[in-house]
């Protein structure tokens, strides 16, 4: 799986805070990078609407693209492309990983 | 001996049930690429040997709980009893998803039959299953399909007849998820047993047990199960307290791994995963930077398409109907019962042919938005347009059904049931109508060439439609700031893979569309063409207020004019004499006594009663025009120009700003019976359609008035020249 940071990935999520050592939220995730779910804030609505598409703890995940003015991400979970709004995904804690 | 079976199709959004459905009943429900095409239950029926069949298909949902409209009428479809078989389709590309689904119907320990379909685009991906082993897991056979292409629906078949023979002895799939888990189910097990009543006992205590856990709202509603909430909530600060994870994802967790176990088992990638040509279109089609342009450039050709190629087939049905009209002249003497002649020609040839020359244009615009659902295109579309619909507090999902809204408003106000949210989609169902429909083309392709010169046709075109969509955006936030106020719902939309559109479904798709529409001239509008022809002939007028027989007598003997001028008196006359008796006839009065509200906004009283017809149908408003001006002219066009008769008369009868002010008013004005009946079904109220229908009459009127009359003030639009 490509690393290179295409246009999009460029938004340096390395700045932002981080929850604990090396985990952020799904939103921060680059582009073409990928990374495993630690957890869910409590404060992510319809959490069960997510669970059942796969996004549960140790699942892995790979941000495809992010939409035009900014709303929607794609992210790739269990082989299939799912889009959700940035504002969930800043509530998904995830750790940056390279793939097996 | 022949028996009766009832089976159920359940599986993912866009898994393919409805290719499998159609597969096997031979029916041809509408599939397309992109999640929730079926959004209510269709049932249809097939022999199976000596055996008669009834296979439900219910709308593809993730899970078996109730947060959304289509998961609501899956859950009741399936829990409902007198189920024989559960036929699960699933992705088989995507088994861990698709397999999420499958453990909880298991759980419903109704007889299953799983379907791998899209087996093909498994192979691709190097994905290799151990049937076996799945089948002893799920308790059920398994049978490999490839729906699209129809491969393997006789072993589905086979299969399916075998299951038949061993409903009593089914398999009980052996699904467990842990020792403290399995404890706290059968904890509760041990609780609700006692309270399940004859209207649930079909279904195992076990289920609910789980459903319970999960906190699954509509569940915990049912009156079997209340009261026990503290030995539910003592069971789950137990689990959760161990597991510390929340109580909706605790068994979507438990499922998740579950599955993640069996897959390891029994399913392996027999060659490096490559990365799909779906995801290289997706770099570009969903880039954040080329996604909108692309968009935009794919609509602008999508509506090129509809009117460019369109074109010759037009002319030919044009002239097909002309040369209809002129067979009947020729073998039908005027003498020989006169009305019904009229009938026939004005009423019917001029009413439902003029409505039937669009069927190109209509076919065309359906072969496009086929192909963009078929290819998947339409799933991207909403992605890369969610931005611009949230600033008019829509969101990416509304978007599909606005699209499809331009084909027709009926079934696109059907396909909101995929937007979760219930303030999103009443609020997309009633800017809807303003989405310029298939019907109303017809109106624009009639005026705008009678009205435009030819280098401003496509800019007016585009004008109207742009302006539906503008007015449809602005009610929508104007709706969503006042009436439908609130957070906004979960997002979360599935992307499937592109897809090679198969040319059966689309060219099926337009088939039937086409069918439709000519069902439609043949049955509402040839009725209400006839009915208009009754209206706008009868009653007749035998004394005239004039002499015009006198009138004529004195041009007749005025020897100062010439030739040419003695006829063209003729005709005035001849005109005048036809008026008064338009204005005596039942169209006459009615038109006659609105027109003072119409005439502000440019109407004269024939196209009022156009503009009234418009309601049974959107193509009622050209198709009385013709009549009218069929009628109510001397004709003096049949030797020149025969493509378009009507167009000239028009010219001359109205402005181009009055020709605008008419299109723009059946844009905007209240939508056909059918959408409106559509809306009351779909928001389940009549107090909201006749809101909806007040309130595009409200807008249709004070639009076209203030355009109406800034145009006669700045006089923009009242010469042909423009």
């Amino acid at each position: 799986m490509s690393n290179d940071s295409s246009p999009a990935g460029k938004t340096g999520a390395s700045a932002s805070p981080v929850t604990k050592q090396g985990e952020c939220t799904l939103a921060e995730l680059p582009v073409g990078q990928t990374a495993v779910v630690i957890n869910m804030k409590p404060s992510l609505r319809g959490k069960k609407k997510f669970a059942d598409v796969g996004i549960v703890p140790g699942t892995l995940l790979q941000m495809e693209a992010h939409a035009p003015f900014g709303g929607l991400l794609r992210i790739k979970v269990m082989e299939s492309s799912l889009s959700i709004h940035r504002d969930d995904a800043a509530n998904i804690i995830i750790r940056k990983q390279e793939l097996p | 001996m022949s028996r009766k079976y009832r089976i159920v199709l359940a599986g993912n959004p866009n898994c393919g049930k409805t290719t499998i459905f159609n597969c096997l009943t031979g029916a041809r429900q509408h599939v397309g690429n992109y999640p929730g095409v079926t959004v209510e239950s269709k049932t249809g029926n097939f022999m199976l040997g000596e055996d008669e069949i009834e296979l439900i298909d219910i709308p593809g949902v993730y899970s078996l709980s109730s947060s959304s409209p289509e998961e609501g009428v899956a859950f009741e479809e399936l829990t409902r009893p007198g189920i024989d078989l559960i036929m699960n389709v699933i992705d088989s590309s995507i088994p861990q998803r698709s397999l999420y689904l499958s453990t909880q119907l298991a759980e419903l320990h109704i007889p299953m039959l799983i379907v791998f379909n899209m087996s093909d685009e498994a192979k691709k991906k190097g994905l290799k299953f151990s049937i076996q082993k799945l089948q002893s897991y799920f308790g059920c056979s398994i049978v490999q399909t490839v729906g699209s292409r129809g491969d393997g629906i006789d072993k589905l078949k086979n299969a399916l007849a075998e299951s038949l023979l061993h409903l009593e002895d089914h398999d009980v799939p052996k699904l467990t998820y842990g020792a403290d888990v399995d404890d706290a189910i059968h904890e509760i097990v041990e609780w609700i047993e006692p309270a399940m009543t004859d209207r649930v006992r079909h279904i195992p205590a076990r289920f609910f047990a789980i459903k319970l856990l999960e906190k699954d709202t509509c569940v915990m509603r049912l009156p079997e199960f209340q009261g026990l909430d503290a030995i539910i909530d003592a069971q789950i600060t137990h689990l959760y307290a161990r597991h510390a994870i929340t109580a909706e994802t605790f068994m979507a967790d438990c499922r998740y791994a579950m599955i993640s176990g069996a897959c390891r088992d029994a399913i392996s990638f027999t060659q490096e995963r490559r990365r799909e040509i779906s995801d290289k279109i997706d770099a570009v089609v969903t880039n954040q930077w080329v996604g909108l342009p692309l968009f935009f450039v794919i609509m602008y050709l999508m509506f090129w398409f509809t009117f460019t190629c369109a074109a010759p087939m037009t002319a030919g049905i044009e002239w097909l109907f002309a040369w209809i009209q002129s067979l009947i002249e020729r073998f039908w003497s005027p003498d020989f019962q006169p009305v019904f002649r009229s009938l026939l020609i004005d009423g019917v040839i001029h009413g439902v042919g003029g409505v039937v020359i669009f069927l190109p244009n209509i076919l065309f615009l359906f072969l496009a938005i086929a192909f963009l659902e078929d290819t998947g295109y339409m799933a991207r579309a909403a992605f890369v347009m969610d931005g611009i619909m949230r600033k008019f507090d829509l969101q990416g999902k509304s978007f599909v059904p606005l699209v499809l809204g331009f084909g027709c408003n009926v079934p696109a106000i059907m396909a909101t049931r995929s937007i979760e949210s219930e303030r999103d989609r009443r609020t997309t169902i009633l800017v809807l109508p303003l989405m310029s429909c298939g019907a109303r083309l017809p109106i624009y392709v009639l005026l705008v060439p009678a009205f435009f010169a030819v280098k401003y046709q496509a800019f007016v075109m585009f004008l109207i439609y742009a302006i539906g969509v503008a007015f449809a955006m602005l009610a929508a936030r104007l709706l969503k700031s006042t009436l439908f106020k609130g957070d906004g719902e979960v997002y979360l939309m599935e992307l499937p893979p592109y897809r090679v559109p198969t040319a059966k479904s689309i060219l099926l798709h337009m088939w039937d569309r086409g069918v439709m529409y000519l069902k439609k001239a043949g049955t509402i509008i040839l009725g209400v063409s006839v009915l208009l022809f009754i209206a706008n002939n009868f009653p007749e007028k035998k004394t005239f207020d004039a002499d015009y027989g006198a009138q004529i007598m004195a041009v007749a003997s005025d020897t100062s004019l010439s030739a040419d001028e003695q006829s063209a008196a003729f005709k005035h006359i001849e005109n005048l004499r036809r008026a008064e008796s338009a204005e005596y006839t039942i169209s006459g009065r009615v038109g006659r006594f609105l027109e003072p509200a119409f005439k502000p906004i440019g109407f004269d009283w024939r196209v009022t009663t156009a503009a009234i017809g418009a309601l049974a149908a959107k193509e009622v408003f050209v198709s009385q025009l013709g009549i009218l001006y069929a009628e109510g002219e001397v004709a003096e066009d049949a030797s020149d120009d025969q493509q378009e008769p009507l167009r000239k008369i028009l010219r001359r009868a109205y402005t181009p700003l009055q020709g605008f002010c008419m299109m723009l008013f059946c844009l905007l004005s209240i939508p056909c019976l059918a959408t409106l009946a559509i809306i009351r079904k779909e928001l389940n109220s009549w107090k909201w359609m006749f809101f909806e229908a007040a309130g595009l009459f409200a807008l249709a009127y004070v639009t076209t008035f203030v355009v109406y009359q800034l145009g006669l003030l700045l006089k923009i639009g009242t010469d042909y020249l423009l």
